[in-house]
């Protein structure tokens, strides 16, 4: 056992990546699926990036699986949904998830209910919960930096009981207890929601209202909100 | 009896766990591992869930070994600290690892995949009664994993008390 050679030099992790099948490529990571230990799991691998210096790349892609793991933990402990870590390898920044089965993306789920001409109102109870979780988060100091609704995971409920949401992708996530960071998380909602699914402002107010009604602190961040929309998500002009 | 599992990440090795109760030597059976005699962590039964959670300390151990990155002196001391929630390498072992006057325990086996392991010469070394290596969520010691992994009951609501432990062991690192 104490001399266990590498077959070559490649770490363990790129090559099952090699074996795992990718299911997503961003700008900043691609998620492959695969087994983890027995279980289905996902796993999100930060790539380096050539157009960073070597250094910058590094320090910048260390901290933002390490914030990922943090924000994920933190949600998860205030009894958030996020999917488990099942393991992070910080040589190659690979984050091990849990696979959430059985779910599909708040933005299909809306995308489907209007093409099946269901009304609005269909989905109140929805942005009713939505609007419950993101105040929850927010009272937790986490900001999640790239809400839409394809980061909001919709697991359907067994035996005819409610399904429940299941918040991804922290990748963007940061702590903070500012009205403002928080203002630009909603704006950045909003934005997404909006234009991914159009006619649906009467459903967004909902989600607003039920967020500012489940949080003593909401109502500042929703002042800020205001600003924001004024002015755009950048609040120095610069850059 | 035993469980084992090959590791997807490090394809050319697996983990066999066996579980014990009854034991007698447990004095004699971590003086034997603390001078190598057996190739395996001895673990406190009492602190794991479920084979999930020894596996997810194991293949971290493993990945850790082949990076040059432990924190403790070889594979089976890493795969005792890996469970614990701290980085505090003596409380790990005290939480973890197992004592001289504990009646059960949990041995876990890193091996090479295609070895034939010899189980018969570790089970000969231990004075007790060996049973299914799955029946461990029978014999933990529930609330005292909650509170060592300060598991809240918040947390229960989006999850089992096994993700919770395994979140907390993969994060460490960083919280």
């Amino acid at each position: 056992m104490a001399h266990m050679e590498p077959v070559n030099n490649k770490p363990a992790v790129s090559q099952f990546l090699q074996q795992a099948v990718l299911i997503k490529q961003g700008a900043e990571a691609r998620v492959y699926r695969g087994r983890f230990l027995g279980k289905s799991a996902i796993i999100k691998e930060r790539f380096q990036k050539l157009y960073r210096h070597p250094a910058l790349d590094e320090k910048l892609t260390r901290r933002r699986t390490a914030q990922e793991v943090r924000s994920i933990l933190r949600c998860r402990k205030a009894g958030i949904d996020a999917p488990v870590i099942y393991f992070v390898d910080y040589t190659t920044n690979c984050i091990f998830l849990e696979e959430i089965i059985d779910s599909v993306t708040v933005r299909e789920h809306i995308a489907s209910a209007q093409a099946s001409g269901q009304s609005v109102e269909a989905l109140y109870g929805l942005a009713d919960t939505i609007g419950k979780i993101l105040a929850k988060m927010h009272d937790e100091d986490v900001v999640h930096g790239d809400l839409t609704t394809s980061n909001i995971l919709l697991v359907k409920g067994k035996e005819g009981r409610d399904g429940k949401l299941v918040l991804i992708d922290f990748g963007l996530s940061y702590i903070s207890a500012l009205p403002e960071d928080k203002g630009v998380d909603m704006y950045v909602l909003e934005k997404a929601f909006l234009s991914t699914h159009p006619n649906t402002e009467a459903l967004f107010e909902r989600l607003l209202k039920s967020y500012t009604a489940s949080s003593k602190k909401a109502p500042a961040v929703i002042k800020k909100l205001d600003e924001v929309r004024l002015r755009g998500r950048k609040r120095s002009m610069v850059g | 009896m035993h469980l084992t599992q090959d590791l997807e990440l490090f394809p050319e090795h697996s983990v066999t766990q066996l579980l014990f109760s009854d034991v007698r030597n447990c004095a004699e059976l971590r003086k034997m591992a603390v001078e190598g005699q057996i190739p395996g962590a001895l673990i406190n039964p009492s602190m794991v869930l479920d084979p999930f959670q020894t596996l997810a300390a194991a293949n971290k151990a493993v990945h850790l070994q082949k990076n040059g990155k432990m924190k403790t002196r070889s594979l089976y001391s890493e795969i005792i600290f890996s469970l614990s929630p701290t980085n505090n390498i003596s409380e790990a072992f005290k939480r973890f690892g197992i004592s001289d006057g504990d009646n059960a325990v949990l041995i876990v086996l890193v091996h090479n995949r295609e070895d034939v392991l010899d189980k018969d010469d570790i089970v000969s070394n231990v004075d007790g009664q060996q049973i299914p290596a799955d029946q461990m969520s029978t014999i933990c010691d529930i609330a005292k994993i909650k509170k060592l992994y300060k598991v809240t009951p918040q947390e229960e609501k989006c999850g089992s008390v096994l993700d919770a432990v395994i979140c907390r062991m993969a994060a460490k690192d960083v919280v």
